[in-house]
């Protein structure tokens, strides 16, 4: 042991061997640190799905006869909204834009039974906590005369789709 | 060598001497009788040997610690029984978990003995989780040197809670669904990657069966390993930061008039190895860990157990509706620890679920390294801290005043209503 410790005494062998020891272990604390930021990094990746397999965001609601002028009806599944004034029609959303309970058709709008949120018959906020008003979803008719409605795409509220 | 020149006993001798052959060879010794076999059990024995030899006659007193800590680790260890056993029906499908839930009910022999004991042992353990750390707080048993041990159990908590929470989803009746849909929104209130971690963690844009196998194998298998991770830290730091806190011992008469000078530190083995114990030779304040300890830890065991035995017999989990994801039950309520923070949410959501949340665990995490006093450690409500304690005491009453309110005062709507 005592030949060992004479061969890595603290003291250096020559002032070359410090700088060059120091710079390998800053390297390699790079590569090490970088590999943990890396593994992290790949993790994220993997955790967040690049397929859902919960109900698609585009979907068709039927014919513009099932909803006569003055309906105002909730699908509760795909949690929309649909309003028909004369012969303009519009989806909006019923997930509660505060934490995303579904909120009821209520005499003056909508209501949330989580949190106490209201809402106009517009979607916009009349009290409660929610911050943001309800967004209105893209409503398009498909060739075979289907109405659709599209989650992904949002359209400022009051867009109404003109029949 | 005088045992090679011994006769090997055969035939019938070995037969005897069985029993206590096996007994000793698992045992290697008959029970303590001298105080070098009392120590002996924290060395020989695996299961043992994460005692000190010795305790402080402080550690054992039943009004200081109230038992707490331990309370939370029998309650984690029937948690961990119950769980497996319930493991072995469940499946983490939203078509099959309410149907499993209903079988523990119907068909499994001891179903719904195992569902309440796990459930109220979850319960419990969030409410002694909490209460362990008021009492470590205003005994000021948080400060130097158990600073670290004290941050490690804020993290302790919030995995506890997280664990609770994971939980909550898995029966998949109403009540997990909406509980699981208003708190996952709120970690979608985070600034930045808010709306980012609330995917991840859903694994979907809505609660659904990808959130469910999420939740399920965070509450099976990430968060306990985490938990027993922590827990073994923990406990070691205890050791290595000197025993549980104690008041200041009154200094020596003798030593204080400074003509006797202690000169030697007694190692374990000190006074191990010696034909006598040394420590009895100077005014000590510690007892062997065996059997006081032993006994004490036996004691709250057998207590823990009893309680959850008995509450489970007489009342048992609730289980609401099967999850209707169209009709969310008016008012939607959080489990009850979670409450506070509902009704902070109903003013709120980025204030009452992360902001203000966020400050208190904060400040929980930076207390021991902020309040650097030294006075009024081992002492409930300290003089010298009543400060501190004021604050602590405040805030806590704030969160049981929020909780209270959502409980009972909150109906549809999340509208005021009076309980009574």
């Amino acid at each position: 042991m005592a030949v060992a410790k004479e061969s890595h005494s603290t003291q250096p062998a020559s002032d070359a061997s410090m700088p060059r020891r120091r710079l390998l272990a800053w390297l390699s604390s790079v590569g090490l640190f970088g590999s943990v930021v890396l593994a992290a990094a790949s993790n994220w990746f993997f955790f967040k799905p690049r397929v859902t397999y919960g109900p698609n965001a585009r979907f068709a609601i039927g014919k513009p006869e099932d909803f006569p002028p003055g309906t105002r009806i909730s699908r509760d599944v795909e949690r929309v909204c649909i309003a028909r004034e004369g012969n303009k029609l519009a989806a909006i959303s019923t997930t509660c834009t505060h934490l995303g309970c579904i909120v009821g058709i209520s005499d003056t709008g909508f209501a949330c039974p989580c949190h106490g949120s209201r809402y106009d018959q517009d979607g916009n906020v009349t009290g409660g906590p929610a911050p943001k008003p309800l967004p209105w979803f893209q409503v398009t008719l498909a060739p075979n005369g289907e109405l659709v409605v599209d989650k992904n795409s949002q359209v400022d509220p009051g867009t109404y789709f003109t029949l | 060598m005088s045992d090679a020149t011994k006769e090997t006993p055969g035939g019938l001798a070995v037969l005897r001497e069985l029993p206590s052959n096996v007994w000793n060879s698992i045992f290697r010794g008959p029970l303590p009788s001298t105080d070098l076999e009392r120590s002996s059990t924290s060395f020989t024995n695996f299961f043992l040997h994460i005692h000190p030899v010795k305790v402080n006659r402080n550690t054992l007193r039943p009004a200081y610690t109230l038992g707490l800590g331990l309370i939370s680790l029998f309650l984690f260890l029937i948690l961990v029984v119950t769980g497996v056993l319930l493991m072995f029906y469940y499946v983490p499908s939203t078509t099959q978990a309410y149907d499993r839930m209903l079988d523990l009910r119907g068909t499994v022999a001891f179903g719904i003995f195992l569902r309440n004991m796990h459930r109220w042992s979850a319960h419990g353990m969030v409410a002694i989780v909490f209460l362990h750390m008021c009492r470590v707080f205003l005994t000021g048993a948080y400060k130097k040197p158990r600073e670290f041990n004290w941050v490690l159990g804020v993290v302790l908590l919030l995995v506890t809670l997280f664990l609770s929470f994971t939980g909550y989803l898995l029966p998949w009746d109403q009540l997990a669904f909406w509980a699981i849909t208003v708190g996952t929104s709120i970690a979608g209130y985070a600034p930045l990657i808010g709306k980012q971690m609330q995917f991840v963690l859903l694994g979907d844009t809505t609660v659904g069966q990808e959130a469910l196998l999420r939740f399920y194998v965070l509450h099976v298998a990430v968060l306990p390993a985490v938990l027993v991770l922590l827990i073994a830290v923990h406990f070691w730091r205890i050791r290595k930061d000197g025993g549980l806190s104690r008041p200041e011992k009154p200094a020596d008469p003798v030593a204080a008039t400074g003509i006797v000078k202690m000169r030697k530190v007694y190692g374990l083995q000190g006074f191990v190895r010696g034909p006598f114990t040394k420590v009895g030779n100077v005014p000590d304040d510690s007892v062997y860990s065996w059997p006081n300890l032993l006994m004490s830890e036996l004691f709250v065991f057998v207590l823990t157990v009893s309680v959850i035995l008995v509450v489970s017999l007489m009342f048992n989990a609730p289980l609401e509706q099967p999850v209707n994801v169209m009709h969310p039950p008016n008012p939607a309520k959080a489990p009850w620890y979670f409450l506070g923070l509902q009704e902070m949410v109903s003013y709120s959501a980025f204030w009452g679920g992360i902001g203000i949340p966020g400050i208190m665990v904060g400040l929980l995490l930076v207390t021991p390294y902020i309040d650097r006093g030294t006075k009024g450690v081992g002492k409930w409500f300290a003089k010298e801290r009543l400060m501190a304690n004021t604050i602590f005491l405040t805030l806590v009453t704030l969160n049981i005043i929020f909780i209270v309110i959502g409980t009972f005062f909150r109906g549809p709507n999340w509208t005021l209503v009076s309980p009574f």
